[in-house]
């Protein structure tokens, strides 16, 4: 069972990884989507992909389309999860 | 000049020279030409329809029977011993061959196939059939048809006349130097184009056929190229990857004498043409791009001063291949087009498939390049081309990068449906032994080494990935 904490660091690092440009000081959970230069559809669909196979989860395409935030998909997942 | 002017000029050369051996048997030409003609009257047995379907294993009865069919004037329909019950059917019912030659043991399988209405016969039983009469018979335009494997689509029949025969043999030999002083190693289905021209060229030369059954079997292989003073050798190149997992003195000394290895039917890792190209001291490594439509359209020699190890060779004497990009814009990429006399003038039966011949052009399906030098780079099929949102990604660029991820042994690359892209990109991947690899780590280094759309949306992992005798992708049967 993985912990909040733990699904906090996973998608933090999931956006360091699809984000390979983005600063540790500019990760925020609350920085939505049109604050990214780079948060495309692709960007978009690479975010949930990574999410799927790290947590081993299934996300439909009306929850992937909501996600707009690392916050959005923290709640996600942990919707998955719980 | 036809498959059996080959034999007979042969014959009349060094009839006494062995021709083919076959797991220690032997048949010289003369013997060969003798039991050709003697099959050829034999097929009285059969009735009079053009085509004969031929099911068997490598052996000397293989070639004598095909060479038997052909001299009597009718076609051979080539067909692999593996065939499914649907996929037999359907060969059959395009063809419309109605008689099929096969060994007992097949014989056996597909007697049990209750879709399939067509006489079988024994080939041994044509072959020990006595029969004084000696008949004269007229050797048909075409020589034989083969099906396509069915990489891409369901299989089409390629039939191929004896000047296209002619043609192609003449341009391996002219660019591979191969003659009568060669012993050739062959261990792959002569039901194939691949094989069946390394016949072809032996035949023609007049060189010796040493012929195994398959090519999964590599200390076979191995002690053959010492036991028959092996000169030449044809692999797919599958095979000679694995060989390579051998210890590399051991690979140098079995490799020591031969003068040719030749390999095709899908790309060959990088690595194993540098690798063979240390390897061969008296030799080199060759491939060749075609299709059974239009075999041999290029060679590639891989010699040492040449660091083109990805690129499939340049045009083979007498054949042109353009490069047609629709979207007509700088890129050197696009269609590859072949015209020549290797190419097929019309498929068997299939009007649809005859829309890609056209003013005697084959339209391959392959996508592809050629650099300054006039080197062709194949890219992968136009068929296979996954749209990702409107970005156009070859199979090939993702399968090479995730290849070369330690711990994945193999990989498959291929365009699933997506309700807002269109397609995405799916990959099937098949673990090395031992190796503990997750999705996440194969999705960490796509991201590193490729761009966005080109990211996977779904990674499985498999067993197996649906493949062909040669070691092609089934990509129709990917899901």
């Amino acid at each position: 069972m993985t912990s909040k904490s733990e699904s906090k660091e996973i998608i933090e690092n999931i956006f360091f990884e699809v984000f390979s440009n983005l600063d540790k000081n500019d990760f925020s959970w609350e920085k939505e989507q049109k604050d990214y230069g780079n948060w495309d559809s692709f960007a978009q669909l690479n975010l949930i992909t990574f999410a799927e196979a790290k947590f081993n989860i299934s996300l439909t395409l009306e929850e992937s389309i909501e996600i707009k935030s690392a916050n959005d998909l923290l709640k996600t997942v942990e919707h998955h999860l719980t | 000049m036809n498959l059996i002017d080959f034999l007979r000029k042969n014959v009349e050369n060094y009839g006494d020279k062995v021709a083919v051996i076959d797991k220690g048997k032997e048949i010289t030409f003369y013997q060969l030409y003798e039991e050709v003609k003697k099959f050829s009257n034999n097929l009285d047995i059969v009735n009079q329809e053009e085509i004969i379907s031929l099911i068997s294993e490598n052996s000397i009865s293989f070639i004598i029977a095909y060479l038997g069919i052909i001299n009597s004037g009718k076609i051979v329909h080539l067909i692999s011993p593996d065939i499914s019950e649907i996929n037999l059917f359907n060969q059959l019912k395009s063809s419309k061959s109605k008689n099929i030659i096969c060994n007992q043991l097949t014989k056996n399988k597909i007697s049990n196939f209750n879709s399939i209405k067509a006489t079988i016969f024994d080939i041994e039983e044509i072959l020990f059939k006595k029969h004084s009469e000696k008949i004269k018979f007229d050797v048909n335009e075409y020589a034989y048809l083969i099906y396509t494997s069915g990489t891409t689509s369901e299989p089409k029949g390629v039939i191929i006349s004896h000047s296209m025969i002619e043609f192609t043999t003449k341009n391996i030999v002219k660019v591979l130097n191969y003659s009568n002083s060669d012993v050739d190693l062959l261990p792959l289905p002569l039901n194939h184009s691949f094989g069946l021209g390394c016949l072809h060229t032996s035949l023609y030369v007049g060189s010796t056929l040493v012929l195994l059954k398959n090519a999964s079997n590599l200390e076979e292989i191995l002690d053959s190229l010492k036991k028959y003073k092996i000169t030449t050798l044809a692999a797919i190149p599958a095979t000679l990857t694995k060989i390579l997992t051998f210890e590399n003195k051991k690979v140098e000394d079995y490799f020591s004498e031969i003068r040719l290895i030749i390999t095709n039917s899908t790309a060959i890792p990088k690595k194993t043409v540098i690798q063979f190209k240390e390897i061969l001291k008296k030799g080199n490594l060759a491939t060749y791009y075609g299709l059974t439509e239009a075999s041999r359209s290029t060679f590639m020699i891989f010699d040492k001063n040449n660091h083109r190890e990805e690129s499939v060779g340049k045009c083979s004497p007498n054949v042109e291949i353009k490069i047609v990009n629709k979207e007509k814009n700088n890129l050197k990429l696009g269609d590859i087009f072949i015209k020549g006399e290797n190419v097929i003038k019309k498929y068997w039966n299939n009007v649809e498939a005859n829309k890609n011949i056209f003013e005697s052009w084959l339209k391959t399906g392959d996508t592809g390049y050629f650099d300054e030098g006039g080197y062709l780079f194949l890219n992968g099929r136009s068929d296979e081309i996954i749209n990702v949102g409107g970005e156009k990604v070859t199979p090939n660029e993702i399968e090479k990068t995730i290849k070369s991820i330690p711990g994945v042994e193999d990989v498959v690359a291929f365009g699933i449906e997506h309700e807002i892209f269109g397609q995405t990109i799916k990959l099937n991947v098949i673990k090395s032994k031992n190796s503990d690899i997750d999705k996440a780590q194969i999705l960490s280094y796509c991201i590193k080494n490729l761009e966005k759309f080109k990211i996977p949306s779904k990674i499985d992992f498999v067993q197996n990935i649906p493949k062909t005798d040669y070691g092609k992708v089934k990509r129709f049967m990917l899901k």
